[in-house]
């Protein structure tokens, strides 16, 4: 049983309202980072089992291998991900993971009313009660704390900013 | 979603631990390498509480990354064979992304 709409209308009503946090506060764009920042994470998960695979040898092992042939797979491994691009996105990623993290614990404790605000009367300018101080100032963490890790990464891979 | 909460933590605790290992023991470079440094790849595997933690980490993220993706799938779009293809689908790569990590990990440490 089908609602009515087609999977193009929905992804394109999502594209139009999920992606574009304008306009409706912080808490918007948390919902947007924390969307995208799962999705690119998991796909980097996906990759970096692939290429952890390769400690072994590769896809095709499935008995322990001899040491010199896995040591070869895994050092050409190693190189061939050893290039800037690849460090960009480790930086990148180590920024996204960093954002989830934070933010995902904003969640966990909102979600089990730790620091919900209480229900009030709606008053003028309207602020809505779950936006308390302290999630606005969690969400600012996370985005610190991944500022954070972008930079500390970026002078691991590039050595840019401390010799 | 209680074990999307569960897993959030156990990833906390576990990937603090595989980004200690990486990066905070030793320069990375040492700790990319095969063998012969004291947190290079096969060493870290060779640890069993280490090993352990990858293990524990592996089939954390493999559920929370997958039902995270799932969730955003189905909200996007709802009926029920959109609902069990989406379910299906993700079930199926997280369970092979689990298991190709788990046959890494219980290989690795027995390569001498």
């Amino acid at each position: 049983m089908d609602v009515g709409n087609s999977l193009a209308s929905s992804l394109a009503v999502a594209l139009r309202t999920w992606l574009i946090p304008r306009r409706y506060g912080v808490m918007r764009w948390s919902y947007t980072l924390q969307r995208i920042s799962g999705v690119a994470i998991t796909l980097y998960f996906v990759a970096h089992i692939v290429e952890t695979g390769n400690v072994v040898g590769g896809a095709h092992i499935w008995m322990v291998p001899a040491y010199q042939y896995a040591r070869d797979v895994w050092t050409e491994t190693v190189e061939f991900l050893a290039n800037p691009l690849f460090d960009a996105g480790l930086t990148v990623i180590g920024f996204l993971v960093f954002f989830h993290t934070v933010n995902g614990l904003r969640l966990f404790l909102a979600h089990f009313g730790i620091i919900l605000g209480k229900p009030h009367r709606p008053e003028y300018p309207y602020i809505p009660a779950s936006m308390t101080r302290l999630q606005i100032a969690l969400f600012w963490l996370s985005i610190a704390l991944a500022v954070a890790a972008l930079l500390y990464s970026v002078n691991i891979f590039f050595k840019v900013i401390l010799p | 979603m209680l074990i999307h909460y569960i897993t959030g933590i156990v990833i906390l605790v576990a990937g603090g631990i595989h980004l200690w290992t990486v990066f905070l023991t030793a320069p990375v470079e040492e700790n990319l390498r095969f063998d012969n440094t004291p947190f290079a790849v096969l060493n870290v595997y060779r640890n069993w509480i280490l090993a352990g933690s990858l293990e524990i980490l592996l089939l954390a993220v493999a559920f929370h990354g997958f039902n995270g993706l799932r969730v955003i799938l189905l909200e996007l779009h709802q009926g029920s064979a959109w609902t069990k293809a989406v379910n299906l689908v993700v079930s199926l790569v997280a369970v092979a992304v689990a298991v190709y990590g788990t046959r890494t990990i219980l290989i690795a440490f027995q390569i001498t």
